[in-house]
């Protein structure tokens, strides 16, 4: 909603300055986004007299003037030829900085001085077209700014107004609040011009409403030989300080009114209504009707329209008909004032995707008494702007008067709920200030008032309704700033909400940089994937009304738009990447109308180990890089180490470089290096490894809190051993049969090389471990660890086959 | 023979001194006091001596035998000094090269707001809910009092999965679910990720916000400036000033937009603030009757305060990011940053 100082000083005498005006509608929940001073720049712009107008000497088209400024007389060379000598013009002086960055110098103009420029309307910003120089009317005093002797200086306000204040869509409406503010009363605007010259209004034309839900109330007044024109430079220059564009100065009329005082209007072209009536109803399915805006809309019989004797001529409360259209050539004009049912004018604007200025205030809620006043107030200014002879009388069609709600407030609640202290009467006061009528009466035993609501307030329906007022009208400000005094509430471990932050931490702690990365994705994702065609996370859930097709589908997989990520990155030229992403991933789940929203912890690793750098190394991550994190992280956690099984490949996966990670036999997730068709995929020139974790199977793996275990005060003795496996025996067979022998005092395993080639035969391969023995009790005798050792050694022989080197 | 001992000290003594390196002090330490050594053989030679001379001269090699190990231990030491300081010159290094680096990584700056509003929020008693993303209209909507055919459903543009399930256009759902699970008091953040259908350069269809309430008995407006205030100087300092001005939201009554004073210009107006001095940053209200209505909460006995905030605006206020997109663009050189 925009509004002008001016504007609302016709409707409420007050004296607060342009920033004042600003900040108590802000601070009154009438958010001013935007203000701006109009023709504030251009004081250097005054009225002056042409005392002299010459040919210059040296340019035909040109003309030398002597310009008087009440102080001064200076050469102007001006361009225009609609000025003579005695005329009050626009002298923009030299400094001056005209609308579009225009700044007027000092300049020679052949060979003539020229100290400022005469201005056209357009050059001021006044107009968006201009023939010749502004001529002002006589009598301004000289060396006034030309803005302020027109009276042209004013205020822009635009205000970001809330769904619930639909009665402040209007210059009056904002002006009820001023004058709350200011403590005055508001003056409207008066009809008393308003001369039925005409014959009675029931002789040519009728209303009926079929529809009262869908149109309450319908009123109309008739005026015949009018004279479309142009409006009156004070119309249009109002239209156009709240950026409107004037087009006739019938249809200005209604426009001006509907922001004067909220309430749209319709001009029909009386001669072009067939049957000369009008007959509210709901639409015929089906009928196509041709707006205002040329656009043919099909109706639905949920729609309410006017129609005239044969079929529809406007929207109702929404748009007119083309059949119908105030032209220049119209001369008889049915003058429509109505309300309608909010909901059904929402429904069927958003269905028809018609926004206008008219359905933004009937969708949030008119005034239904007003629609006499907007009427009277419109047509008595049509009739001083466009001549005519009014009809007498007016129609009013209200079949069924809609009642006013009286709602009651308490001191007592009032100010329990705010914290306040305030009196009845405060509160009484403060309500009558934006003219809600008050009766004090008594409820429950309590001192109160009865609300009478007027029509135009369709946001206050309860007492917390009128309670939100007084606070707003008393100042937000005012209410003290305290601390609960409340209940503790019993705090719940959520063992989820820890474990989550634990695990962020410990993967940052690796290294890791978190992406945020939107929950939907393309459905091209997984051919990118390379996931089957069959795979079950091409089952999503879709977006209806996506914005892009690249965003409709929600994720089933952190990987693609990690790969994106990651692809994207190294685009970049930052190629030693180490990321993750912990968010949820969304299941579809047969019969339930929500998915499952699971955790998931994908994370990838690409580039050098180490950063650059003069003592570094240059090797790049590997496979083992990222699973060592992964147990590293585990190990933070307290999670027992995940184990790594050649099962189940992902076909984003390198075949022969993955795993999945089990926890007994839960499966945790999978790790691997991608696969090459996939990494071209992505334009991907370096290896990538991922890996996928589910963060609740994870949670699940937890085993209790942490416990001691003793420390020996003995010293250690170790062996190595060098065995000889078949290729297939993987290291982690190794480490569970050792693990299964029965040796008291083996303090740790660690496998240390691992070697196939040349001096190991073909098929075999070479692992050497080192077992470490320490007793808890005593020093260990070189026998008993030999005993020891010899037990592992039979053991690994006999159950893989190990040949000791 | 005296003479002869005495000219021996002097060659043993230049001698030592000029012995470059440990080794070379040893050889000279032998030659003159080892079991062949030229002293050794001098009192080797003592028995050809008359029993007068005997003791004289057996003291004067005494004498100098301690005086040529006292040389020796001497020279010794200021060799094994100078060998030391010669190493440790020749050790030096360059202790400007920077140092070997072991980087931990990063969170995401949205995560680092939302754990801060979480230690926050919890010092003052709130626990911590979450709810789904994709949600049910009833929780977004119907139960938060906004009705389908309603304007407010305007303010906030919706994705749908179908008629009655979108993708959650704020935290405010959690809101209901929490109190549909228990009676009050109740005090609870929800932090989460949210949906509008709205992509520009101040907007992303995916964000994030927190949502906090409160409800008791005898909770007043005045409580949700104090927790709002306190809140407000945990995060942007003590010193930032607040104000609560009228607003509206269908599912509060009355309801509030809080601003801060603009952290960029101090309150004197800039680009940032637009020229207000002010920054809008959360959105809060006493919990409407409406809500409590269908939650099955008693509004006569109970009453509390609700609010919401988006994480990438606090992100962008504390950290003085300026773009909005930067924020899923996860570009490490953005990311690093914090």
């Amino acid at each position: 909603m925009i509004v002008t100082y001016n504007w609302l000083k016709e409707f409420v005498d007050f004296d607060l300055s342009a920033e004042e005006l600003s900040h108590q509608l802000t601070m009154a929940g009438l958010e001013v986004d935007f203000m701006e001073k109009l023709g504030a720049d251009l004081d250097s712009v005054i009225v002056a007299q042409l005392d002299s107008v010459e040919a210059h000497p040296e340019a035909d088209r040109l003309t030398l003037c002597q310009v008087n400024t009440g102080s001064d007389v200076i050469p102007v060379v001006c361009g225009a030829t609609n000025h003579k000598a005695g005329d009050l013009i626009a002298l923009a002086q030299v400094g001056s900085l005209l609308p579009g960055d225009f700044k007027i110098k000092k300049s020679k103009i052949r060979g003539e001085v020229s100290r400022g420029m005469l201005c056209s309307e357009k050059e001021l910003g006044l107009a968006e077209e201009a023939e010749g120089i502004m001529i002002l009317d006589a009598g301004l005093e000289l060396g006034t700014p030309v803005f302020d002797a027109l009276g042209l200086k004013d205020v822009r306000y635009e205000i970001g107004l809330t769904p619930n204040r639909a009665d402040c869509l209007s210059v009056a409406g904002v002006a009820r609040e001023v004058a709350a503010i200011v403590g005055k009363t508001m003056q409207m605007p008066s009809a008393d011009a308003l001369n039925e010259n005409g014959t009675a209004i029931g002789a040519d034309t009728s209303v009926t409403i079929d529809d009262a839900d869908g149109c309450p109330r319908y009123m109309a007044r008739l005026i015949k030989g009018v004279k479309i024109g142009p409006s009156p430079e004070w119309l249009v220059q109002r239209l156009e300080s709240i950026g409107m564009r004037s087009i006739n100065n019938v249809v200005d009329v209604t426009n001006y009114v509907m922001m004067e005082l909220g309430h749209p209007l319709h001009a029909f072209d009386f001669n072009q209504l067939r049957g000369q009536r009008i007959e509210v109803k709901c639409a015929v399915e089906g009928t196509e009707f041709v707006t205002l805006d040329d656009q043919t809309r099909y109706l639905k019989s949920s729609d309410v329209v006017i129609c005239d004797g044969e079929g529809p001529v406007a929207l109702a409360g929404i748009m007119g008909g083309g059949n119908s259209e105030v032209q220049d050539t119209t001369t008889d004009i049915l003058l429509e004032s109505a309300y309608f049912n909010p909901i059904l004018v929402r429904r069927t604007s958003k269905r028809l995707g018609i926004h206008s200025e008219s359905s933004h205030r009937f969708e949030r809620g008119a005034d239904v008494d007003i629609v006499p006043v907007a009427l009277d107030r419109a047509m008595s200014l049509i009739q001083q702007l466009a001549g005519g002879d009014v009809a007498a009388g007016v129609i009013d069609a209200y079949p069924q008067q809609l009642g006013k709600r009286q709602v009651q407030i308490t001191a007592a609640r009032t100010n329990a709920l705010l914290g306040l202290d305030l009196s009845l009467e405060r509160i009484e006061k403060l309500l009558n200030s934006i003219e809600l009528p008050t009766e004090k009466s008594e409820f429950d035993g309590q001192q109160g008032l009865l609300v009478t609501i007027p029509m135009s307030r369709h946001d206050l329906e309860r007492e917390v309704d009128l309670i939100e007022e007084v606070a707003r009208l008393n100042g937000y400000d005012n209410i003290p700033v305290t601390m609960p005094v409340s209940r503790v509430v019993r705090r719940l471990k959520d063992d989820r909400q820890s474990f989550t932050r634990a695990l962020r931490d410990a993967i940052v702690a690796q290294g890791f940089s978190e992406i945020v990365n939107y929950s939907f994705i393309s459905p091209l994702a997984w051919d990118k994937i390379a996931l089957p065609a069959d795979d079950s996370r091409r089952t999503t859930v879709k977006v209806l009304n996506p914005l892009t097709e690249e965003q409709s589908i929600m994720r089933t997989s952190l990987l693609p738009a990690m790969l994106e990520t990651v692809s994207r990155n190294l685009a970049y030229r930052s190629q030693d990447l180490s990321l993750f992403e912990l968010r949820p991933i969304f299941t579809v789940v047969d019969g339930e109308c929500q998915p499952v929203e699971t955790l998931r912890l994908c994370a990838a690793m690409t580039g050098r180990k180490e950063r650059e750098g003069w003592a570094q190394n240059d090797a790049k991550v590997d496979f083992y890089d990222l699973k060592g994190a992964v147990e590293s992280i585990c190990e933070q956690l307290n999670l027992p180490v995940l184990r790594a099984e050649v099962d189940g490949e992902q076909p984003y996966l390198h075949p022969g470089k993955s795993c999945r990670l089990y926890h007994g036999k839960v499966i945790v997730g999978t790790l691997g290096e991608l696969h090459p068709q996939v990494q071209d995929n992505y334009d991907i020139d370096q290896p990538v490894y991922v890996v996928d974790l589910d963060v609740a199977a994870l949670l699940s793996t937890q085993n209790g809190v942490k416990t001691f275990q003793p420390i020996s005060r003995f010293p250690d003795g170790y062996r190595d051993s060098a065995f000889l496996f078949d290729e297939e025996v993987s290291a982690q067979q190794l480490f569970d049969v050792v693990s299964k022998v029965k040796v008291k005092n083996l303090d740790d395993v660690i496998l240390f090389d691992m070697y196939s080639g040349k001096g190991v035969p073909e098929g075999k391969k070479s692992l050497a471990v080192r077992v470490r023995y320490r007793s808890i009790e005593k020093t260990l005798t070189d026998d008993e660890i030999n005993t020891m050792h010899a037990k592992i050694v039979k053991s690994l022989t006999k159950n893989l086959g190990a040949e000791l080197r | 023979m005296k003479e002869k001992l005495d000219a021996m000290l002097v060659a043993a003594n230049e001698a030592m001194a000029a012995a470059v390196d440990e080794a070379a002090l040893q050889d000279i330490r032998v030659s003159y006091l080892g079991k062949k050594g030229q002293l050794t053989s001098i009192m080797k030679g003592m028995g050809g001596l008359s029993a007068e001379e005997r003791p004289i001269v057996g003291a004067v090699a005494n004498r100098v035998k301690d005086q040529v190990f006292e040389t020796f231990e001497a020279r010794l030491k200021k060799l094994k000094a100078e060998l030391m300081t010669s190493r440790l010159e020749h050790e030096k290094i360059d202790v400007t090269l920077p140092g070997r680096r072991n980087d931990s990584g990063t969170k995401h700056p949205v995560t680092l707001v939302t754990e801060e509003l979480i230690d926050i929020f919890s010092a003052l008693g709130f626990c911590v809910a979450e709810g789904p993303e994709v949600e049910q209209d009833f929780y977004n909507f119907e139960a938060l009092n906004i009705p389908k055919d309603h304007p407010a459903r305007d303010m906030q543009d919706t994705f749908y999965i179908n008629d009655e399930v979108v993708l959650r256009t704020h935290t405010s759902p959690v809101q209901i679910r929490s109190m549909l699970k228990q009676p009050p008091p109740l005090r609870i953040i929800a932090p989460g990720t949210v949906y509008r259908r709205d992509s520009d350069i101040t907007h992303s269809p995916m964000f994030h916000q927190i949502e906090g309430f409160m409800v008791d008995e005898n909770i007043t407006f005045g409580d949700l400036k104090g927790v709002l205030t306190t809140f407000i100087h945990e995060c942007f300092g003590k010193k930032v000033g607040v104000r609560f001005r009228p607003s509206f939201f269908p599912f509060t009554e009355p309801s509030a937009e809080v601003d801060i004073q603009c952290v960029i210009c101090g309150g004197k107006g800039c680009r940032v603030c637009g020229n207000s001095g002010w920054l809008e940053i959360l959105g809060s209200g006493m919990i409407d009757p409406e809500v409590f209505k269908s939650v099955e909460y008693d509004s006569d006995c109970y009453s509390g305060f609700a609010f919401g905030m988006g994480l990438e605006r606090i992100a962008m206020l504390k950290y003085g990011v300026n773009d909005l997109r930067l924020f899923f663009e996860n570009d490490v050189r953005f990311l690093r940053q914090f």
